[in-house]
């Protein structure tokens, strides 16, 4: 099987890597990257938990190749809240809206809602909800993630 | 649910291509999108040798017109597609479809030469192809093939592509401006394959049909044409047609499955009052235009 | 109304939607969940899984699978026979039921029976040797249904049959009178189907052997306490010597109550190779090897008078529990609590559970659900049936406040529940009128409008006896001013970190901010059974609230001691101490807390130093939750797909320590009900293979298919400590009838019956058809 040595830029930190033909982006980026934000739930592209974006794209990583991001910019969960710790609007508006309960598929939805109102972007409600129907939560009903996609189409969100 | 060992290559040039898939003899996947074939891997129900990925061939992605055709790229992402304004004004019934397609996150990625190569019965572009008379174009080493849409969809994932044929382009012929589009599923949850998928172009011309198109996905082994359809639409009054009867023909020439999700007899069902209800509405829209 | 804490302290945070302590470690991606977890010689477990549901292994060949580059071990059951494994199948310790072994032995008895594990330097090579792994099956016909179970050949050695407990009343002659005489006599047969629990993160463990027979176990489970406990008794180790960590767990629902057969092949693995293990389960295995649940058919039959009072219920149940279920019974309890918060004079039954050759059952948020399914959904069966508005019907039979305590037929007491007013909240929030009103135009224009209610109580707490009964907490009050709460309840979601801190930060007086739960380590704390049952909030709450106190009481010592008050007068408020009457005397229990640490001589005489507490609290057996729920949904006719347009949660699941988690509570368990009318289902076909193996046939409800949920909350405090009664499964359990019954509604038209589940689109046409024609 081919190895291929690849250079992926995460969260704006280049990471260099040796990697197997077959290892997924998101093995990468938890294994090679230490970027264990992301979660696998599923690995075969249903349930959204992987979701990172790549050159500004919400997209699943079990579904892509790491040596396919060879060069690309991937931006992980890690990668949004402000160094001095304020949260991206996208976390604050779950946060604020108990958008979670167990966690595990959160950062997915952050990096949705994230990529979907990045540069300024107010997406509605509804292309909001239409995007977050990519995404699988067992704990909370969607009740508090539909609150915070709100938030964000509203721009009510901090 | 990790993927069996395999080769990899990204080649820049649609030559390079499909040279490698000349030389793998078969022993091969064509990584575009990944949506389907990174689940297939990870499930090692697919375990090629090699895969080939094309997504850095720059001539495989974009929207052009050409022939009275609008010509889309392979790797043409369906989120592209769904924003691009040619398709838009020149295929809208492609811009339909799209938005029916998978969810956000996948759309980024997939594609639309993926999706065609898939033929997934149930999907909506095999469908959407298939009804609106669309020609996939497809490299090998031995040079390029058109083929009709009507030829290329044989069986359940089973195209008329060879093993070494590259799909570089699907052309969708432009129908007149103001024909009237369905593009309507039922499906468990909105994204999912359908139970039920419906695709309709009428062109009404002095109040009297002069062309139709008319498919199905998810009512057969593959995406499914009824020719008896629009040859009975074609050249009928817009107003006054036997619907019921002209659906109960339409879905006669269907062959759908029975699964986990729906009935065989569910779908037959359905299929005739989608039918009706769409193409009645259309046309009352279209009388009142 | 709101309720104070005993003590007389002034409630600040229970009752507010205090924001979760957990969430910014989430949102941020710094949550430590099991896979996150590496450590340094760490190698990965894959399983080789049976693809036959009943099958002799002839031969095995291990050679090719252990001769891969990178492979560490295989084992099978043979490797791990000296160390005596045979699995408790259930928490609380070894119960009846199957011999149940790690990996199979001679036989496999279900698709996915772990076979082998193959220990490799990572995952990918791991399934690379589970693929070489050669097994040579003799297929045998399998046991899939009930109906086959009943006289299918046994699936498990040494039993005659495949009956795994059966359960009945004594046969009552005055039952068989009221049947005979009753005017009116309601039957019904309802089938649920078999559901997975789908947590979205799977199950997995991370083994660490070190030292002498000590091991780490970083596990995805419910208590940490509770699993070192199952592993220490099954590998024969001192329990101290087991340490559990469960930081994070993306969700259990009942399924990670125990570690089951793969987790303990990865202890036992990491046990011969000396080198620390992970296995985490992936989805296709979640799917299809991991336990399941429901699969129940029960035949009702109800006796009412002529003014629709209930006379008598008489069931029939049969439950499908697989092959290894986690606990060996037939859902007595759902039996018990049929007649729910009804006054129903009789009750007999007869419950049996089957083995099979599936995946076998473990309990999900609410395991006895099926009480409340059918006799709600009979309920408005009987109401068509005479002739009455399901709505009277269940008024007539409503226990008031003046009707308790109310002894049950099965012997349960019911005390301090509102169905009949949270039944009027809902109603009212509804509009019942106006929406008849609308649902008759709608019919007029063929839009089937369906307005469905289901009222239950539900048993919180579950302190009868066993693990369940108690839950530990110790207070700590640092010298400098913050406090830490360990405490042995356990957090898959539940925000418990943040709803103990609240409970403790009340008593002590202290701002929320100031306290931190601890509740992620067996070696941490005392014994306690996490969650399950929906105990937490009383059992755990309950324990916190009084260690907290006996500290609260200690501060208030030491502050009177200093400032010659009576402990009376003390008053602590935002970590301010103050005496009533006296304006000039102002400490902070940051203050009291480093002298109880470091100035000996100011406490009084003979006082203890230090500022801990402990306390084991012993909540009442069981307390009672409930709640009537409304689902207003559109059917439509033409494609029998059901949109939801309204959901109504009217609760009281007494003091809420915090509305929003309470909340989030029932709209989980909700939209986990909704999922199995609608979409959920595990099925096997007749070769005993199952047909949903991903989440593409697997369906579980997207943001799409759930409604906006709209909540009444009525709070009547319990007698357990600090007025809590639990929450965790009420959602589940009364979800499910509450949208049955609102498509039965707008299918009322039809004639439909709606008893058969899940209500697939495909089915909801057949019952339309079926009333068309009929």
């Amino acid at each position: 099987m081919s190895q291929h040595s690849i250079e992926v830029t995460v969260n704006g930190e280049a990471v260099r890597a040796e990697v197997e033909a077959r290892r997924t982006l998101g093995d990468f980026l938890r294994i090679d990257a230490g970027r264990t934000g992301l979660h696998l739930g599923c690995e075969h592209g249903v349930c959204g938990a992987c979701t990172v974006m790549v050159d500004g794209l919400a997209v699943r990583s079990c579904l892509m190749l790491a040596v396919q991001a060879n060069g690309r910019d991937v931006v992980t969960v890690e990668g949004l809240a402000h160094a001095d710790g304020t949260l991206h609007p996208a976390q604050q508006a779950m946060k604020d809206e108990y958008g979670l309960q167990c966690g595990f598929c959160t950062p997915g939805i952050v990096m949705t809602l994230a990529a979907l109102t990045a540069d300024g972007a107010r997406p509605t409600e509804a292309a909001l909800r239409d995007a977050l129907s990519g995404h699988l939560c067992r704990c909370t009903g969607y009740q508090g993630i539909l609150r915070a996609a709100r938030r964000l189409a509203q721009g009510t969100a901090a | 649910m990790k993927a069996a060992p395999f080769d990899y290559v990204v080649p820049d040039t649609i030559e390079e291509a499909v040279q490698h898939l000349a030389d793998a003899a078969g022993d091969v996947s064509i990584l575009a999108g990944g949506q389907t074939l990174m689940p297939l891997l990870a499930l090692r129900m697919a375990t090629p040798s090699l895969i080939v990925d094309i997504n850095r061939i720059a001539a495989l992605s974009g929207v052009s017109r050409a022939e009275g055709a609008v010509r889309i790229g392979a790797t043409t992402r369906q989120a592209q597609i769904l924003a691009d304004p040619t398709v838009a004004a020149h295929a809208p019934g492609l811009t339909k479809a799209t938005a029916l397609v998978g969810h956000h996150q996948t759309r980024n990625r997939g594609t639309i030469g993926g999706s065609i190569s898939l033929a997934e019965p149930a999907a909506e572009y095999p469908a959407t192809a298939l009804t609106l008379g669309a020609v996939i174009e497809a490299r090998s080493a031995r040079g390029v093939r058109r083929i009709a849409a009507d030829d290329f969809f044989l069986g359940p994932y089973t195209t008329a592509l060879e093993p070494e044929e590259l799909v570089t382009a699907v052309h969708f012929p432009e129908w007149p401006a103001g024909t009237r589009l369905i593009v309507e599923e039922v499906a468990r949850r909105p994204g999912d394959f359908a139970l039920v998928g419906f695709v309709c172009a009428l062109v009404v011309e002095g109040g009297r049909i002069s062309r139709a198109g008319v498919g199905w996905f998810g009512m057969g082994p593959t995406p499914m044409r009824s020719r008896k359809a629009e040859q009975a639409l074609t050249g009928q009054s817009a107003t006054g047609l036997d619907l019921a009867g002209i659906a109960a023909l339409a879905v006669s020439e269907t062959d759908p499955m029975e699964d986990g999700h729906a009935s065989a007899a569910y779908r037959r069902k359905v299929a005739g009052r989608i039918f009706q209800r769409t193409v009645g509405q259309a046309l009352a829209e279209q009388r009142a235009a | 109304m709101s309720a104070s804490p005993p003590g007389g302290v002034a409630a600040r945070f229970v009752g507010q939607r205090v924001p979760r302590k957990e969430d910014r470690r989430l949102l941020v991606g710094r949550g430590l969940y099991v896979d996150d977890v590496v450590l340094a010689g760490m190698l990965e477990a894959a399983f080789v899984r049976s693809p036959h549901a009943r099958a002799r292994i002839k031969s095995l060949d291990l050679e090719a699978a252990r001769a891969l580059p990178g492979v560490r071990a295989v084992y099978t059951a043979a490797d791990f026979a000296h160390f005596g494994l045979d699995l408790f199948n259930s928490f609380a310790g070894r119960g009846s039921g199957p011999t149940v072994r790690t990996l199979a032995d001679g036989h496999v008895r279900y698709v996915g029976d772990p076979v082998a594990i193959v220990v490799a330097d990572n995952r990918y090579i791991a399934e690379d040797g589970a693929g070489l792994v050669m097994v040579d099956y003799e297929a045998e016909d399998p046991v899939v249904t009930i109906a086959q179970a009943r006289d299918g050949a046994p699936v498990h050695d040494g039993y005659t049959d495949n009956v795994g407990v059966a359960a009945a009343t004594p046969d009552d002659p005055e039952i068989a009178a009221i049947f005979a005489s009753a005017k009116h006599v309601v039957t019904g047969t309802i089938r649920h189907q078999r559901q997975a629990h789908v947590s979205m993160e799977t199950r997995g463990i991370v083994v660490a052997p070190h030292g002498e027979g000590e091991l780490t176990l970083h596990l995805s489970c419910q208590s940490p306490h509770m699993a070192a406990r199952y592993v220490s008794l099954l590998f024969d180790l001192p329990e101290t010597s087991v340490k559990v960590l469960s930081k994070d767990v993306g969700g259990a629902f009942g399924l990670k109550i125990q570690p089951w057969r793969e987790e303990v092949a990865a202890i036992a693995a990491s046990l011969k190779l000396r080198r620390p293990v992970k296995w985490i389960e992936d989805r296709l295995e979640n799917l299809t090897s991991a336990s399941q649940a429901r699969e129940q058919e029960i035949t009702i039959k109800l006796a009412l008078d002529a003014e629709g009072l209930l006379l008598a219920a008489d069931l029939d149940y049969a439950c499908n529990v697989g092959c290894y279920p986690h606990s060996n019974d037939c859902n007595t309890f759902a039996m018990m609590l049929f007649t729910g918060a009804y006054r129903v004079p009789k009750l007999a039954y007869r419950a049996v559970s089957y083995y099979s050759n599936t995946v076998g059952q473990a309990a999900y948020r609410g395991p006895w659900a099926m009480e409340s399914l059918a006799r709600e959904t009979m309920m408005d069966v009987a109401a068509r049936q005479i002739g009455i508005d399901p709505l009277v019907l269940r008024e007539r039979n409503l226990m008031t406040a003046a009707d308790q305590p109310y002894a049950m037929p099965s012997g349960m007491v019911v005390h301090g529940v509102t169905p009949c007013e949270t039944l009027e909240l809902a109603l009212a929030k509804v509009d019942v009128p106006a929406f008849r009103a609308e649902q008759a135009r709608g019919r007029a224009e063929g839009r089937y409008l369906g307005l469905g209610v289901a009222v239950y109580v539900e048993p919180t707490t579950m302190a009868m006896g066993g693990p369940f009964s108690t839950d530990s907490a110790h207070v700590r009050l640092d010298p400098s001013g913050k406090v830490s709460v360990v405490v042995s309840t356990h957090s898959q979601g539940h925000g418990t970190q943040t709803t103990m801190a609240q409970i403790a930060a009340d008593q002590l007086g202290v701002d929320v901010a100031d306290v931190t739960v601890l509740e992620d380590d067996s070696s941490r704390g005392g014994f306690g059974p996490g969650a399950g049952g929906s105990r937490q909030a009383v059992s755990g709450g309950g324990a916190v609230s009084h260690a907290s106190r006996i500290l609260a009481d200690k501060v208030k010592a030491i502050a009177a001691h200093m400032h010659n008050a009576n402990p009376a007068d003390i008053r602590i408020e935002g970590g301010q101490i103050s005496v009533a009457g006296v304006a000039e005397v102002s400490t902070t229990v940051q203050a009291i807390a480093e002298a109880a640490y470091f100035t000996l001589d100011r406490l009084p005489p003979g006082m203890e130093p230090g500022m801990e507490a402990q306390y084991r609290y012993r909540p009442p057996p069981i307390v009672f939750s409930n709640a009537a729920h409304a689902c207003v949904c559109e059917v439509s006719a033409e494609t029998g797909v059901v949109k939801i347009l309204r959901w109504i949660a009217s609760e009281d699941c007494g003091v809420m320590i915090n509305p929003a988690i309470v909340e989030g509570q029932i709209a989980g368990g909700v939209v986990q009900g909704i999922g199995g009318v609608l979409l959920e289902e595990i099925a096997y076909d007749a070769y005993g293979n199952p047909t949903a193996v991903t989440f593409k046939d697997y369906m579980i409800p997207t943001i799409h298919d759930v409604p906006e949920i709209e909540y009444c909350h009525i709070i009547t405090p319990s007698d357990s400590e600090g007025g809590f009664k639990g929450v965790g499964e009420g959602g589940a359990i009364i979800a499910p009838p509450t949208m049955v019954n609102a498509i039965a509604d707008a299918l009322a038209p039809f004639g439909a019956r709606c008893l058969d589940l899940p209500l697939t689109p495909t089915k909801i046409l057949e019952l339309i058809e079926a009333g068309e024609k009929g």
